[in-house]
């Protein structure tokens, strides 16, 4: 097999290789696919499919901590970080607990999942655009960088990433600050409709009605969204898209209107009629037991089988370049048999086109292991994440939190506006997970009033039944700008046991994101004043991630949204790719997911890395033509 | 000669009789009010093979067996899309669907409603003796079995009269007057094979019944000498051959014919990952004031109320049946539970007994 030429080798099996594999098959190119994670993973006949994520489910319902990685197998020949190995770091001694070697300042919060179908396996499914000033907040706001990709160039990008992931939403609803009516395509509907608002958030809305906050003498008056989401509900019969294919006479994917169209939501991979709406589980981060939420491993089931090659158990570790052409020739992996033990054989794989879509972070580690694109210095560089301030108290009365996805809707008032010239954008999306992000609950609430308050029997059901149905969970999602000093480093005394490196992280949060944490807490502060909730927030300087901004405490969170490690940009002396997502400095070697985002804005990436990847599969069809 | 056709719905394939069907005039459908009658009998009837398909399907250990309860929940699934036809014909016709009166739940073990009384039907664990009796439920109508508009021998002889009775009566009046406001659309229906039909005239009423048989029984008539493709991957097996996959242990293949029976690869079954569920269940087993009594009482409230949620669905509230789905997993989580509890020295199971139970008033 590794002696076969293929016309496109990509490396990674989530959800920008996926899409990548499925439209270069579909537009006949024969592809490889590597995959670090484990053959059972990409198991695609039913009963081995069910099998598989059945057993990621006992894992799951096992595991002490159901944090995001807890259903996936951690792989000592692919390890993945784990947000349970946060601590704060002390001095200058890097902490080498997890995967991840955190040199600080502070530890980098956030994880992912290296298994076939990638991190959308436990992804929240959030599905929102970017808004048109994230892309240029240079030339409006004077911070950060812009795109060389312009919000309407990208919209037709969009379009397809919402029809192969499938998300839920009504147009009307996304109104967002500074965006025209041109926002959505003329007609535009998304393929199901809103995924219902839960209804902790109808009392939370009925809380803020037309209530204005202050925040340095501005005033904004609140409203809160449904929120687009990558998981399935009642089709919308006015959807109208085909598509994407490959359009021969204007060398472009094009969405085609019919008639006839009806988008039919996918079901779970073992099993088209299961998952075809979503059932409110509440544990779909970082699992849904029916796959009614999207993940990778359904638009891989879609490729074209009989021109995808997939080798598992491949761990990509150098890109090999030709030294006259400074073309890529090869990309060597390493295949293990066994995750845990240290043999592995090496492998090469050949092809016209390269293609890494490992993640933000692993393409950043094989691109300086390879010592290859970097001519601008900025890979590994730029690394940024949302930095999830959470608040949170106890509603006046039960709204019973717990029940549906983890968000379903979201205040976008301070997504943009002139404060940006001052500090971060945020969007505030309201959860249903009750304390159970920050304090473990509900079973925190158990055992403090079994342990603490020594109660029992009915008096315990009635406090339970009285303080976790009340509890709410605000979240505040900052905007990191891009800093070359926060990065992903390689150093030879950190290896794995298959002798791959191991991500070395540096890592800060600067003034600007801080002040957005404190004019998140100000804003928290008057709806818990307007709304009558209890305020239970605490942040310690114990926490992983505890900053100080102006005299005042806060603690952050990792939001598992890697981005800018590789990022695209207008020339090559300041950025890795172009807008084509190519190296500049190799021409066959095109980089996709997270990594390529100049910016990060207060959309969670995944649906702006479809849409790029979508955008990069039709410049590697050009190219391959 | 019956004359074969495809019909293509949501992009999926399978072949119903095409033409008129010949019925003797002693067996006709006559007048509307007779129309409806029978097209309520049809509502009940589809009805009536849900609870002991559901039996089957939740005697099963959870995670064992999962072709079997693919194929049983798939088959559950579009009963009740027949229901959801029988019943948007009948609202189109001006008639008004009645799904939650005493007598909508037969009592088993019963005969199906209307039919020949032939066999009988029983709430019974998933065993090979219940998937022969699932087969003789979905068993297409024998050559040349004419219609039959009472004593039918199969389901597919008793919608051939529906059929019958809805083309000559249309034909004297219009008779689909119906509130269109009351058809249940397609939006609604999900988790199986097929789609909503909503009907407004004879060609839509003639689709949604061809719907429920072409599902049922696959194609009559020719069903046991046709050379017919009627498997592989775009079609949809009729509910029969998918129980005989179950019965014999084994797929059918793309060159199979009924004749042949299923010759492609093993369906792994396990006929002992199941509860051994007391057949026929009923809360009178019990003595009153008893937890177990309480909690098959308890069972039966939900399923009634989930057939007030369709009723009221049927009845010009078609958002009901988003409710109904929020039901439908109470009565699963129930009557798993009741599968778990002994209830005798053997080690058999106590079981949802689907017994009609009036609200609490």
């Amino acid at each position: 097999m590794a002696e076969k030429i293929y016309d496109a080798v990509i490396v990674g099996a989530g959800v920008a290789g996926a899409i990548v594999a499925k439209t270069l098959t579909q537009a006949g190119y024969r592809v490889l696919l590597l995959e670090a994670g484990l053959q059972a993973g990409l198991a695609f006949a039913e009963a081995k499919a069910y099998e598989n994520y059945q057993s990621y489910m006992d894992t799951f319902y096992n595991a002490l901590a159901k944090v995001p990685n807890a259903p996936y197998p951690n792989l000592q020949d692919a390890p993945s970080p784990n947000v349970l190995d946060l601590s704060p770091i002390q001095g200058t001694t890097p902490d080498t607990t997890g995967y991840f070697v955190q040199k600080g300042p502070l530890p980098f919060g956030s994880d992912y999942a290296r298994t076939p179908g990638g991190t959308t396996l436990h992804w929240l499914g959030t599905c929102l655009r970017m808004l048109p000033n994230d892309f240029r907040l240079k030339t409006v706001y004077g911070q950060g960088v812009d795109w060389p990709i312009s919000y309407e160039e990208l919209k037709p990008y969009y379009e397809m990433a919402e029809r192969e992931i499938g998300v839920s939403a009504d147009v009307e609803d996304q109104i967002y600050p500074n965006t025209g009516k041109d926002f959505f395509g003329k007609g535009y509907v998304y393929p199901m409709r809103k995924i219902p608002q839960s209804y902790l958030d109808q009392k939370f809305i009925k809380g803020v009605r037309g209530m204005k906050v202050g925040v340095k003498g501005d005033e904004y008056e609140l409203y809160v969204i449904s929120t687009p989401q990558g998981r399935n509900s009642i089709p919308n019969d006015r959807y109208n898209l085909v598509g994407p294919v490959w359009d021969k006479a204007t060398q472009r994917l094009v969405m085609k209107h019919s008639d006839d169209a009806h988008y039919n939501p996918v079901g779970a991979i073992w099993d088209p009629y299961t998952g075809q709406r979503c059932e409110g589980n509440a544990n779909c981060v970082p699992i849904c037991p029916v796959q009614a939420k999207y993940n990778a491993l359904k638009t891989l089931k879609n490729a074209r089988r009989d021109r995808l090659d997939i080798v598992t158990q491949a761990v990509a570790s150098k890109v090999e370049i030709d030294p006259t052409t400074g073309r890529v020739t090869a990309i060597t992996y390493k295949k293990y048999q066994d995750p845990d033990s240290p043999e592995y054989t090496t492998e090469t794989a050949r092809g016209t086109i390269f293609v890494l879509a490992a993640h933000s972070v692993e393409n950043a580690k094989i691109l300086l292991a390879s010592g290859v694109a970097n001519s601008s210095n900025q890979v590994g560089r730029n690394l940024m994440d949302h930095m999830v301030f959470l608040t949170w108290g106890l509603m006046p009365e039960r709204v019973y939190p717990y029940r549906g996805p983890g968000s379903t809707s979201n205040i976008p008032v301070f997504r943009d506006g002139e404060f940006r010239e001052r500090h971060a954008a945020f969007i505030m999306p309201i959860d249903n997970w009750g304390f159970g992000w920050p304090a473990n609950a509900p079973y925190s609430d158990l055992s403090a009033a079994v342990n603490r308050m020594n109660l029992f029997g009915k008096q315990l059901r009635r406090h339970l039944n009285d303080t976790v149905a009340r509890q709410l969970l605000l979240h505040f999602e900052c905007e990191q700008l891009p800093q070359p000093e926060n990065r992903v480093m390689l150093d030879p005394r950190y290896m794995d046991q298959l002798g791959n490196f191991r991500p070395v992280i540096q890592y800060n949060v600067s003034d600007y994101t801080r002040a957005a944490m404190a004019a998140a807490k100000n804003i928290s502060d008057q709806i818990f004043a307007r709304v009558g909730i209890e305020d239970y927030s605490e942040y310690n300087p114990t926490d992983a991630d505890y900053l100080i901004y102006d005299g005042v405490g806060y603690t952050f969170w990792g939001a598992g949204h890697l981005v800018g490690t590789h990022r695209m940009g207008f020339a090559r002396s300041d950025s890795v790719v172009s807008r084509e997502q190519r190296t500049w400095d190799h021409e066959n070697l095109f980089l996709v997911g997270c990594g390529n985002m100049p910016t990060i804005g207060t959309s969670n990436p995944t649906l702006t890395m479809a849409a790029l990847s979508f955008w990069a599969a039709e410049n590697i069809i050009r190219e391959l033509q | 000669m019956t004359i074969i056709k495809p019909l293509i719905i949501a992009n999926r394939h399978r072949l119903v009789r095409e033409g008129r069907p010949r019925i003797p005039e002693a067996a006709r459908i006559k007048t509307l009010p007779s129309l409806r009658r029978h097209l309520q009998t049809a509502i009940e009837l589809e009805h009536s093979t849900i609870p002991p398909y559901l039996c089957a399907l939740y005697s099963i250990e959870e995670g064992d067996n999962l072709p079997s309860s693919e194929i049983i929940q798939s088959v559950v699934v579009e009963e009740m899309l027949h229901m959801i036809l029988a019943s948007n014909v009948l609202n189109a016709i001006g008639g008004q669907p009645s799904i939650n009166h005493p007598r909508f739940i037969p009592e088993y073990p019963t005969f199906l409603p209307h039919s020949d009384k032939s066999f009988e039907v029983g709430l019974q664990k998933f065993s090979k003796p219940t998937i022969d009796t699932f087969l003789r439920i979905e068993l297409p109508a024998k050559p040349k079995a004419p219609p039959e508009a009472n004593r039918y021998h199969t389901i597919g002889q008793f919608y051939e009269a529906i059929e019958d009775g809805l083309i000559r009566l249309s034909e004297e009046k219009n008779i689909f007057t119906g509130d269109r406001a009351r058809q249940i659309t397609t939006e609604y229906y999900y988790g199986g094979g097929g789609g909503v039909i909503p009907v407004h005239d004879l060609d839509s009423a003639l689709k949604a019944l061809s719907e429920i048989v072409g599902q049922g029984e696959g194609v009559y008539h020719t069903i046991f000498d046709g050379d017919h493709k009627l498997f592989g991957e775009k079609i949809e097996y009729a509910h029969y051959f998918r129980f005989n996959e179950i019965h014999e242990e084994r797929y059918y293949t793309k060159r199979d014919t009924p004749k042949s029976g299923p010759t492609g690869k093993r369906l792994p079954v396990n006929w002992d990952g199941v509860y051994d569920m007391r057949p026929n269940p009923k809360m009178k087993d019990y003595p009153k004031g008893t937890e177990l009594r309480k909690k098959i009482y308890d069972f039966n409230r939900i399923y009634v109320s989930l057939l007030d949620d369709l009723h009221r669905a049927f009845n010009g509230e078609p958002k009901q049946l988003l409710n109904a789905v929020v039901r439908m997993y109470d009565v699963k989580y129930q009557a798993i539970e009741l599968m778990k509890i002994p209830v005798n020295e053997e080690g058999m199971t106590a079981g949802p007994s689907f017994e009609y139970v009036p609200p609490k008033g």
